[in-house]
């Protein structure tokens, strides 16, 4: 058996307070925290900016691209990426080997603004997922509540 | 790796599409878009080359409400399958929950499948995960064409091993089997985290499953 490692409700408000906090020290529109196979693990802020799930995916492999860069010039990774638009911009930093946090952000702040609040919020954000992998749960759920028909239909 | 998140009663699984170059990876990505429920998938997003060869990944969101109170998002990502992208491949593999492992059936295309199989081995050791752990199928892709291998013989080369895995025939660009082998795949991977363990972990019977005879026009 298999569990799937599971944020609970607490968690998740611990979570929001962190960013929450940032977003509203920062001025920015929205953050997520995702891990880098792309996967949210977390989001705050205004939903309807984009489609969080393909940002995800996006920013982890925007990120893990630029790794061979970094090595290039004698880095492990770049610490923080920053992609400039005309109005809107994308602020990425890492918060550990297994974490990343997108803040994407528009006219209202400055890019120095939320890579100073960033690297704080990223750090507190750390700290919650590390206490999560020592004291947090597992899940499982019972054979009986997976549907029997398949998943997708072709229509 | 998959999580589940409360709050938001969401569950997130990553599904990997492999194999070698050309097999028709992307195809089954677009076959999927292309017929599935709008209201059950985002954008396909392709970073490819101006030859439409996938540089980077695909990628296909898709939702579903298959666990009793929670919605369940399956992402879609195929790898480049060019034997020059390998750091790419290792980079999709990241955190991965089930693959579908996509060959193509045509005879002068068997090393590179075996190639590619044993590729994906080799990046899941790299990532501490077994081939014998994760959830997967085949996919025997092409099954239109001419000069293809039997599925006997597909069997032996691809599906060889201790833990045998369901296989499908598949014609990627008709779209037969493809969401029969996604459907395959996303039940595996679901069971694995029940509280039964009775329940098929791996399919029962590794036979492939037959492309549908085609329909006669009278």
């Amino acid at each position: 058996m298999n569990a799937i490692p599971c944020l609970t409700i607490q968690d998740v408000e611990n979570l929001d307070g962190v960013l929450g906090e940032f977003l509203k020290k920062a001025e920015a529109e929205l953050t997520v925290v995702i891990d880098r196979g792309g996967n949210v693990i977390s989001q705050f802020g205004d939903m309807t900016v984009m489609d969080v799930t393909i940002i995800a995916a996006l920013a982890a492999g925007s990120f893990a691209a630029t790794k061979e860069l970094a090595r290039r010039i004698g880095e492990i990774e770049f610490n923080a990426l920053y992609h400039q638009g005309n109005g809107n911009h994308i602020f990425m930093n890492s918060v550990d080997d297994d974490t990343i946090m997108i803040t994407v952000f528009g006219r209202r702040t400055t890019v120095g603004l939320v890579r100073f609040y960033s690297a704080s919020a990223a750090q507190n954000v750390g700290k919650l997922l590390k206490s999560l992998q020592t004291n947090g749960h597992g899940f499982c759920f019972d054979a009986s509540d997976i549907t029997a028909a398949p998943v997708f239909a072709d229509r | 790796m998959s999580i589940i998140n409360y709050a938001s009663r969401e569950i997130q699984f990553k599904i990997v599409y492999y194999g070698p170059a050309l097999c028709g990876k992307t195809t089954n990505l677009g076959y999927i878009h292309k017929r599935i429920n709008p209201e059950n998938r985002g954008d396909l997003v392709s970073l490819a080359t101006a030859a439409d060869r996938t540089l980077f990944f695909d990628f296909l969101p898709l939702n579903a409400v298959v666990i009793k109170g929670f919605v369940t998002k399956f992402q879609l990502y195929t790898v480049p399958g060019q034997v020059i992208y390998n750091a790419t491949r290792q980079l999709v593999l990241r955190s991965v929950d089930g693959v579908i492992f996509v060959a193509d059936s045509q005879w002068e295309k068997m090393e590179e499948n075996v190639e590619s199989f044993k590729n994906l081995e080799d990046n899941l050791a790299k990532q501490n995960i077994s081939i014998d752990e994760i959830p997967y199928v085949l996919q025997y892709n092409k099954r239109d064409l001419e000069n293809i291998a039997s599925v006997n013989y597909l069997e032996y080369v691809l599906n060889n091993r201790k833990k045998r895995v369901q296989s499908f025939e598949v014609v990627s660009s008709t779209g037969q089997n493809v969401f029969a082998s996604l459907n395959a795949v996303s039940q595996i991977l679901l069971h694995k985290f029940s509280k039964q363990s009775d329940v098929p972990k791996t399919a029962p019977t590794p036979v492939a499953i037959p492309v549908e005879p085609p329909v006669l026009k009278v």
